[in-house]
C-alpha cells in the first residue's frame, strides 16, 4: 500500500476517472490501480458526531417527497441512520 | 426485524428522490430514503468526501458512516470501515446491540464430550464489501470448563475462526474470563464456565461474485473438569451466505 496520496484534487480525480473507465468497459482493474483508487477515495476518512454527541438538526425529503426528521423517523428504541453514497451508481 | 426491536433505519444520500423513488418502488424499500440533494445534511454531519473533484459524478457522496440514534438525537453508537468499499451490515447492528439474528441466518450445533456450542451468522444474506457478524454460544455441563487467554505454553485458549477468500478481516471476542486457579496445572488462568457468548465479525471482500458460498469456520478449544484434561480439540463447521448482487436504480428521465 505504499502510496503517496496527491493532495491535488484534479491528480486524484485522473485515477478515479481512469478506474471508472475501465469498470465501466468490463475490463480488469489492474491492482495498481485498484490500490491508488482506495487511497485516493478514503483520503482524510470522516466519520462526524462521536457516541455522547448529539446529531446536527436536519430535515429532508423521502422518496415519496415527505419531509422527515429525527422526530418522525424514530422509533421508540431510537433509529439508524445509515449515510451511503448513491442509489443511482 | 430491526423493527420489532423499537428501531428504524432510514438512509441519506445525494440522489434525487425522483431517484429514490424509482430505486425504492423497483426494490419494494420500505425504509425511508432521504434525498440530500446539495449534500448540505452531508456536510453538516462533517462526512463529505472532499476528494472528489466537482467536475465528478461522485462530487458531494459522503463517506460511509451508519449512527445508531436515541428518539433525541444522541448519538448512542457510531460503525463505520474506513473504506469506501465496505459498510456495516444492519443484521451486524442487531445482533451486536439487541443479540438477535435475522430470520433463516443459518447456524450450526457442535458438541464434544462436557460442550456444546452453537455458531451462527447474523443474517443469511450479505453484499460484497459488508461487515458481517457471528454468534458462538457455549455450554459446559457443571464441573467443566474451557479456557480464555493468555494461557501457558501447552494449553488452547477458545477461539472461533472462519477461512476462506471471501473473508478480508475478522475479530471474535468472549466475555472476560474468570482467573481461577487450577489445581491440575498448579496455575492460576483464565476460565470460562456454564453458559456464554461470544461475538464476532467478518468484514466481507469486495467484489465477490453474487450467489451461494460456504463459509468454512473452526472452533478450538480445550475442555477440562477438576480432575481431567482432554486433548485440545478443533471441530470444523460450515455455513452458508448468499451474496446478492447490486441494485441499481433504473435511470430516471
Amino acid at each position: 500500500m505504499a502510496y503517496d496520496i496527491p493532495e491535488d484534487l484534479q491528480e486524484k480525480a485522473a485515477i478515479m476517472r481512469e478506474f471508472g473507465r475501465l469498470r465501466a468497459a468490463g475490463q480488469p482493474v489492474p491492482e495498481e490501480l485498484q490500490t491508488k483508487h482506495v487511497n485516493a477515495t478514503n483520503d482524510r476518512y470522516a466519520t462526524g458526531p462521536e457516541p455522547g454527541e448529539c446529531i446536527p438538526d436536519f430535515s429532508l425529503p423521502d422518496q415519496e417527497g415527505v419531509l422527515r426528521s429525527v422526530a418522525n423517523l424514530a422509533g421508540p428504541n431510537g433509529l439508524l441512520l445509515v449515510f451511503y453514497r448513491s442509489a443511482d451508481w | 426485524m430491526i423493527e420489532a426491536k423499537g428501531l428504524r433505519i432510514a438512509a441519506v444520500s445525494y440522489d434525487s428522490q425522483e431517484t429514490l423513488r424509482h430505486f425504492a418502488e423497483k426494490y419494494r424499500i420500505r425504509i425511508a430514503l432521504l434525498s440530500d440533494r446539495d449534500s448540505a445534511v452531508i456536510r453538516s454531519f462533517g462526512i463529505l468526501n472532499t476528494n472528489i473533484a466537482p467536475s465528478l459524478r461522485a462530487h458531494g457522496v459522503p463517506h460511509p458512516v451508519e449512527y445508531l440514534i436515541a428518539p433525541d438525537g444522541l448519538v448512542l453508537r457510531k460503525y463505520f470501515v474506513a473504506n469506501y468499499q465496505h459498510r456495516v451490515a444492519a443484521s451486524s447492528v442487531v445482533l451486536r446491540e439487541f443479540g438477535v439474528v435475522g430470520a433463516e441466518a443459518p447456524f450450526v450445533n457442535l458438541q464434544s464430550g462436557a460442550l456444546t456450542i452453537v455458531i451462527g451468522l447474523s443474517t443469511a444474506t450479505a453484499f460484497a464489501g459488508q461487515e458481517i457478524a457471528f454468534f458462538a454460544k457455549f455450554a459446559l455441563e457443571p464441573g467443566w470448563h474451557i479456557y480464555g487467554a493468555p494461557l501457558p505454553e501447552g494449553q488452547t485458549a477458545t477461539s472461533v475462526t472462519f477461512d476462506g477468500p471471501a473473508i478480508m478481516r475478522q475479530s471474535f471476542e468472549l466475555p472476560e474470563a474468570t482467573p481461577t486457579r487450577v489445581d491440575l496445572f498448579g496455575e492460576t488462568v483464565p476460565v470460562h464456565s456454564g453458559s456464554f457468548q461470544g461475538l464476532g465479525s467478518l468484514l466481507l471482500k469486495f467484489p465477490l461474485d453474487d450467489g451461494r458460498i460456504i463459509l468454512a469456520g473452526r472452533v478450538s478449544f480445550q475442555q477440562c473438569s477438576d480432575n481431567v484434561c482432554e486433548a485440545p480439540e478443533m471441530i470444523p463447521f460450515e455455513l452458508p451466505l448468499t451474496l446478492e448482487p447490486f441494485m441499481v436504480a433504473p435511470r430516471s428521465k
